[in-house]
């Protein structure tokens, strides 16, 4: 809970949000795949400003969680709020809600048909209408922010792991977003460049974005979340303060992941 | 008659073939890219009926298809010319084939594609334009092309119609002079001229988006 | 001359006569087709004067349609004094046709095959013939199950091309009836359902095949 909206840097609109908003807030909500019940209960409110961690063993529901805050996924029972929104089987307007909401994949998911300026853009001409010059400056300055100006003219091809994933960020970041969803960005990179994707996400960060962020990058989580989450079978078994939540884990589970991932 | 007079003469029916090729492309493409996006989105009846539809224009044989369209539409009303009902036989045969490499160019996109669109906020139906679609098309192009070399050369059958096209002008030089060897070697080179170059460019296309695929045998 | 519906289902066991001849056709060509073809991709990778070659009598077949090689089997073969019944050349016409795509066919089931397993025969001194009939042929066979699978519903399609050598095939047997009764519109009417139902059948045979054989098209 160190980090305080930064002015100084260069080449963004920073992000003043007040804290102690709700961004999203997720209540008592499960989901189901056939019978086998991937979400169970689960409860998270989100200030507008907090940066979350969430953790946890492969097949927990990290995924599904996250990617139920922009509809990716339906959830069956409870509520989901999303900037004020109830987001419900059905609910209209969904591409708007989901332009308020960047999302980041292990994968990347660049188009591969598009160079990185025309990824940046696509959304921002074709759902949002702005005119290819203003669209094009906004991509620029995004792409700055992420320090890959350079490559704006290569295909996602072209690039390293690290720099396509920093693509990615500046992607959804060219939409405004107000909550920015990661899912686990550094799992599918290599080792020598998971610091550059790191730490592009922790100047949005410091900038003051909400983030929602599924990784195991434990350095990252002590340095920059306000809160750690850690779920297992489909449900959230502790959260806590990154100071805590590493030095006196509570659950017997948290315990034993915290083991094996430190070992 | 020298062999150049024989390609000549086989080339007055140049203008049938090329007519009745690019009228079938009218209805190939959009029948593709129609009953191939159709076919992959719809669920239920509506995805039967689709199914349906495609299967009919692939799997009949098409010369049979030819002659049935062209001798049964009269008896059942349906007056059509003989180059309207082969540009829309050979266009839909083909165009069912071509639904074919749309619905699986579409089917093997990775889904984090869509996935990142709609994530960005765009619609389906933009997701499908500007994120899927592109890609689809692009990697059914070297079929696509050999597909249009079907049609070029399914444009023979219309000299069965008696449409003046490249074929039926070789069997009336051969009517006039007894040299088949000459009339149907020109027949064939004719053809040889006017698609060999695209079976290449095909091949080219389909190696480079084979490129890496690891080396050949050679005994 | 309207549509005469009665008329049209007492001529369908008139047509069928012909299915005996579709299905021999079809067979033959197929058989053909595929020794053909398997040859040119042989031949193709024997020796790198003869491969641009073989490569450009198969895209050579590729391009010229099945129509105009009909033709030119029918009338060029008598001109040099080889009389053949006009099956016999329809059966030579589509297995030279079809031969063009199945040695692509037979190029890609070889190129799934992986490299070491010829390195590896042939440092065991295998010869190359051996090679490939004791190494790599059997490994191939998986890969061009599938799609061998789908040129033989390909092939079948193609049989009534021989009707217009007057060859007495399904649809041949069609053109009779209407000239003998004047009526074009129910023979080809009838021809056309025919040659759906068979192809559909032979469309779901050879899927079962594959199921059966547990063969699939191979991931490229
Ligand atoms: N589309 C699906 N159909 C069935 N089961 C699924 C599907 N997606 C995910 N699951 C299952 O749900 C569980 C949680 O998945 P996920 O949210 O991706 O976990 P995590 O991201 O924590 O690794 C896993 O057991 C997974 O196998
Ligand atoms: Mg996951």
């Amino acid at each position: 809970m160190t980090s305080n909206p930064t002015d100084e840097q260069a080449g963004m609109g920073s992000i003043q949000t007040v804290r102690g908003g709700t961004a999203v807030s997720i209540e008592n909500v499960s989901k189901w795949y056939g019978n086998f019940q991937v979400l169970r209960d689960v409860n998270l409110h989100v200030a507008t400003g907090e940066r979350i961690v969430v953790c946890g063993p492969s097949g927990s529901g990290k995924s599904t969680l996250i990617r139920c805050v922009n509809q990716l996924e339906k959830h069956q029972r409870g509520r989901i709020v999303v900037n004020g929104t109830e987001l419900r089987p059905g609910t209209k307007g969904l591409p708007a809600i989901r332009r308020e909401v960047g999302m980041v994949f292990q994968q990347f998911n660049l188009f591969p048909h598009l160079n990185v300026i025309d990824n940046c853009t696509l959304a921002l001409v074709r759902a949002r209408k702005l005119a290819r010059n203003a669209a094009e400056a906004v991509a620029m300055e995004n792409l700055t922010r992420v320090r890959i100006p350079e490559q704006a003219k290569k295909f996602p091809a072209q690039l390293s792991g690290g720099q396509q994933q920093r693509v990615a960020i500046a992607r959804a970041l060219c939409m405004k977003p107000k909550i920015m969803l990661f899912d686990e960005p550094t799992s599918a990179l290599d080792p020598e460049m998971i610091k550059e994707v790191l730490d592009v996400m922790t100047r949005l960060a410091d900038e003051g974005m909400t983030m929602i962020c599924v990784t195991h990058e434990m350095g990252f989580a002590r340095e920059v979340a306000d809160r750690v989450i850690f779920m297992d079978g489909g449900e959230i078994v502790e959260q806590a303060n990154p100071a805590e939540f590493f030095s006196n884990p509570v659950q017997v589970r948290t315990r034993q992941f915290l083991s094996q991932l430190l070992h | 008659m020298t062999f150049l007079q024989i390609l000549l003469g086989i080339y007055e029916g140049f203008g049938i073939t090329a007519i009745v090729t690019v009228l079938g492309l009218l209805y190939a493409i959009p029948f593709a890219l129609l009953a191939g996006i159709l076919q992959h989105f719809s669920t239920g009846a509506a995805r039967w009926v689709v199914t349906a539809t495609i299967e009919f224009w692939r799997s009949s044989p098409v010369i049979v298809l030819l002659y049935a369209f062209y001798y049964s539409l009269p008896a059942f009303g349906i007056n059509l010319s003989a180059i309207s009902v082969g540009a829309m036989v050979l266009g839909l045969n083909i165009g069912g084939y071509g639904s074919q490499s749309v619905r699986a160019a579409l089917q093997t996109l990775n889904r984090g594609q869509r996935e990142a669109g709609l994530a960005l906020g765009l619609s389906r139906i933009e997701v499908l334009r500007f994120v899927e679609l592109p890609q689809a098309i692009a990697a059914m192009t070297p079929t696509f092309i050999n597909q249009a070399i079907q049609l070029i050369k399914g444009t023979s059958l219309v000299s069965l119609l008696t449409l003046t096209d490249m074929t039926f002008r070789a069997k009336e030089i051969a009517q006039l002079s007894y040299n088949p060897v000459g009339v149907y070697s020109g027949l064939l080179v004719a053809y040889l001229i006017i698609c060999y170059p695209v079976t290449i460019f095909g091949r080219r296309l389909e190696r480079s988006a084979a490129k890496g695929r690891g080396a050949s045998h050679e005994f | 001359m309207s549509f005469d519906f009665a008329f049209a289902l007492k001529i369908v066991p008139r047509v069928l006569e012909g299915i005996g001849n579709t299905l021999v056709v079809a067979i033959l060509s197929f058989m053909g087709a595929s020794a053909l073809g398997f040859l040119w991709e042989i031949a193709r990778r024997s020796n790198r004067h003869v491969r641009p070659v073989m490569q450009f009598v198969v895209d050579a077949i590729r391009s010229t349609p099945v129509l105009a090689q009909l033709y030119f089997l029918f009338y060029v073969l008598p001109y040099y004094g080889v009389v053949l019944p006009a099956l016999v050349v329809g059966v030579f016409g589509l297995s030279f046709y079809y031969s063009g795509y199945l040695s692509e066919v037979f190029k890609a089931g070889i190129d799934l095959v992986p490299r070491g397993q010829g390195e590896a025969a042939q440092s065991l001194g295998l010869s190359r013939i051996h090679t490939v009939i004791f190494v790599i042929a059997p490994q191939m066979l998986r890969n061009v199950a599938a799609p061998l699978g789908a040129y033989s519903v390909s092939i079948l399609k193609a049989t009534p091309y021989l009707a217009v050598l007057a060859v007495p095939e399904m649809l041949g047997s069609a053109f009779d009836v209407a000239s003998e009764t004047y009526r074009y519109a129910e023979p080809m009417f009838v021809a056309g359902i025919l040659f759906l139902c068979l192809a559909l059948i032979a469309v779901t045979l050879v899927n079962w095949l594959e199921r059966y054989l547990g063969v699939t098209t191979p991931p490229h």
